[in-house]
């Protein structure tokens, strides 16, 4: 059985529905990227799964177990984590502080917990930061901080938002060799959502594509982008001349 | 074990402020051997008083961020407790401080349960509203004396350290030190324990708090309970140094507003942030309201005193005098 299966999953807000029946699984040892333009309901769907929000319809299986009815922090306890897209640095808890609060998921000390954060700083590359505040780094060491937070807790799968959103070529092209070195190294199942095409590409076992809060394709990174109906939702019908594209 | 390793785990200070702490720790211990007036051994005795108030209330006010306008009510519960199971069945203090605690931070569960579904604003009047009906019913509850209060029975045989009762005020010092102490390294060891942690998580963004795994209504009301057991432990004290309390005096809302004041101009959400609050602002209170009150037509210019260091703190460093410690010191260093 997958390690995580979305079944059918829906969210109305009020009378909008923003995510329409959606169906899709991550393997223990995969990578899946969910990809779609803006407001296609990306965000919502990690919500959904995260336990953030509560669904409409649907169910959400999470290592053999039916997490749909569980809240946030008690999906987290289970082996899910997750990074916000807008991520507030506001100012109490120092770097290495933030990645102990990960670490307190799984241990009740702070001899432990603090072993834990400083091993992840290191892994991360901002070991150097951990007696900083959040807000005296910059943005994609800001979210290198979020993502030891995450892995602190001991994840099976990581949710990651737009990980890779304002970050310039170089960052990107650290953080997908950061990614991949989780993945193998860690054996961290990964569902992703970015803009970033490269980083989908590059990253992505599999991807499964969003618009109007309904799947309209799944597959192989190289076939979907290829998709008439993909690149029609990326696009605009008018570019996609004559094609009446199925997926 | 862990726990005690962090109460006396300090090493996040400064060695300038141990010192400091040091220092005054040896002027405490020998002050009632100095020369000194009644009147400073009094003010000393509530300095200690308000130091174990603001403590307590920084745990859920300061470190967890919920400004709680409410905390008479639990000094009222201690105090109550002590003051009745004395005067109708002869428990001594060290019996009923205990029991004290436990309903108080019983009640704080009930209370605490519908009042952090509300956030901001809400939740602060919503502690208010509480502790006055608390008050209110106090008042015209006859077991309890009503709003006269309850007069405890003096037992006659000084020094009585069962039932807290002496002539000499340092004996009341020296058990409140303790006590203060006491108080000190639990925040110590608590700031440092993973609720203290998550507290801090939860007061800078509870969504991020929820998805790492923390319970935030749950932790909330922990701290709570931490907050409570802190202020009905003082109010126990405070019924058998007094001899005599109302519910005025015990659970109205100029004494929440102090607690928290004084947590707050020292530095919510610190170690030495009560303590240094409660050295500003109980000396004040107690000299100026001793002058103020010979003044015709000027008692009641205290409470404006009041608001204008509470705008000031607002406005000019939230995280009170320690946070201007911190500030000139370029980097926050301990909490
Ligand atoms: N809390 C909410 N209340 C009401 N509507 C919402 C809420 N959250 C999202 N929506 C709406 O649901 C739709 C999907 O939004 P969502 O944030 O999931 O998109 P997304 O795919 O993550 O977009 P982006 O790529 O811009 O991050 C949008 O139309 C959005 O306006
Ligand atoms: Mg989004």
């Amino acid at each position: 059985m997958a390690l995580l299966e979305v079944r059918e999953v829906s969210k109305d807000f009020g009378g909008l529905r923003a995510n329409d029946r959606i169906s899709f699984q991550v393997g223990a040892d995969e990578v899946v990227g969910l990809i779609g333009p803006n407001g296609a309901g990306k965000t919502t769907l990690f919500n959904c799964v995260a336990g953030y929000y509560p669904v409409s319809g649907g169910q959400v299986f999470f290592d053999g177990q039916d997490i749909t009815p569980l809240k946030d922090f008690q999906v987290c306890r289970l082996g899910l984590a997750r990074t916000f897209q807008i991520f507030q640095a506001s100012g109490d808890l120092s770097v290495a502080e933030n990645v102990m609060v990960g670490a307190f998921v799984r241990t009740g000390s702070r001899r432990k917990a603090r072993a834990k954060a400083e091993e992840w700083l290191e892994f991360l590359g901002i070991a150097d930061a951990g007696g900083l505040m959040l807000s005296e780094l910059p943005v994609a060491r800001q979210k290198r901080v979020a993502l030891a937070t995450a892995l602190a807790s001991d994840p099976k799968l990581l949710l990651l938002d737009e990980v890779a959103a304002g970050l310039n070529a170089a960052e990107v092209d650290g953080l997908v060799k950061l990614l991949t070195r989780i993945h193998r190294e860690k054996g961290l199942a990964l569902l992703l959502t970015e803009h970033v095409m490269e980083m989908v590409m590059a990253l992505s076992h599999r991807v499964v594509v969003l618009e109007s809060g309904r799947k309209i394709a799944e597959g192989e990174p190289a076939q979907v982008v290829k998709d008439p109906e993909v690149i029609r939702a990326y696009l605009g019908d008018h570019l996609v001349s004559g094609e009446n594209g199925h997926a | 074990m862990e726990a005690i390793r962090n109460a006396f785990d300090f090493s996040d200070f400064p060695r300038l402020d141990m010192t400091v702490a040091g220092a005054a720790l040896v002027f405490l211990l020998a002050f009632p051997a100095l020369p000194h007036s009644s009147f400073a051994m009094a003010t000393m005795i509530q300095f200690l008083m308000f130091s174990l108030y603001g403590m307590g209330w920084n745990t859920i006010g300061g470190y967890a961020g919920q400004v709680d306008l409410g905390k008479a009510q639990y000094v009222g519960i201690g105090a109550y407790t002590t003051a009745v199971m004395m005067v109708r069945w002869d428990v001594p203090f060290w019996v009923s401080m205990p029991v004290g605690m436990a309903l108080a931070v019983g009640w704080s569960f009930i209370i605490g349960y519908p009042l952090f579904k509300l956030k901001g604003h809400y939740f602060a009047i919503a502690t208010i509203a509480t502790s006055l009906v608390l008050k209110d019913l106090f008042e015209v509850w006859d077991f309890v004396g009503g709003a006269k209060g309850l007069e405890l029975p003096l037992r006659g045989n000084f020094p009585d350290f069962l039932y807290l009762q002496f002539r000499e005020d340092y004996y009341y010092f020296y058990i409140l030190l303790a006590m203060f102490l006491a108080g000190l390294l639990f925040i110590n060891g608590f700031r440092h324990s993973r609720l203290g942690y998550q507290l801090r998580a939860i007061k800078d963004n509870e969504d991020v708090a929820r998805s790492l795994g923390i319970n935030v209504h749950w932790c909330k009301i922990k701290a709570y309970a931490v907050a409570t057991a802190y202020v009905a432990m003082v109010g126990s004290f405070h019924a058998c140094y007094n001899f005599n309390i109302e519910p005025e005096d015990t659970m109205s809302l100029d004494l929440s507003v102090l607690i928290a004041m004084m947590a707050m101009l020292g530095g919510a959400g610190s170690l030495w942030g009560p303590i240094i609050g409660a050295s500003i602002l109980v000396p004040m209170r107690s000299y100026l309201g001793s002058w103020l009150g010979g003044q015709a037509g000027l008692a009641g210019l205290d409470l404006v005193i009041y608001g204008a260091i509470i705008m000031l703190i607002a406005a000019v460093q939230p995280r009170g005098v320690w946070g201007m410690v911190e500030a000139v010191r370029g980097r926050r260093r301990g909490v």
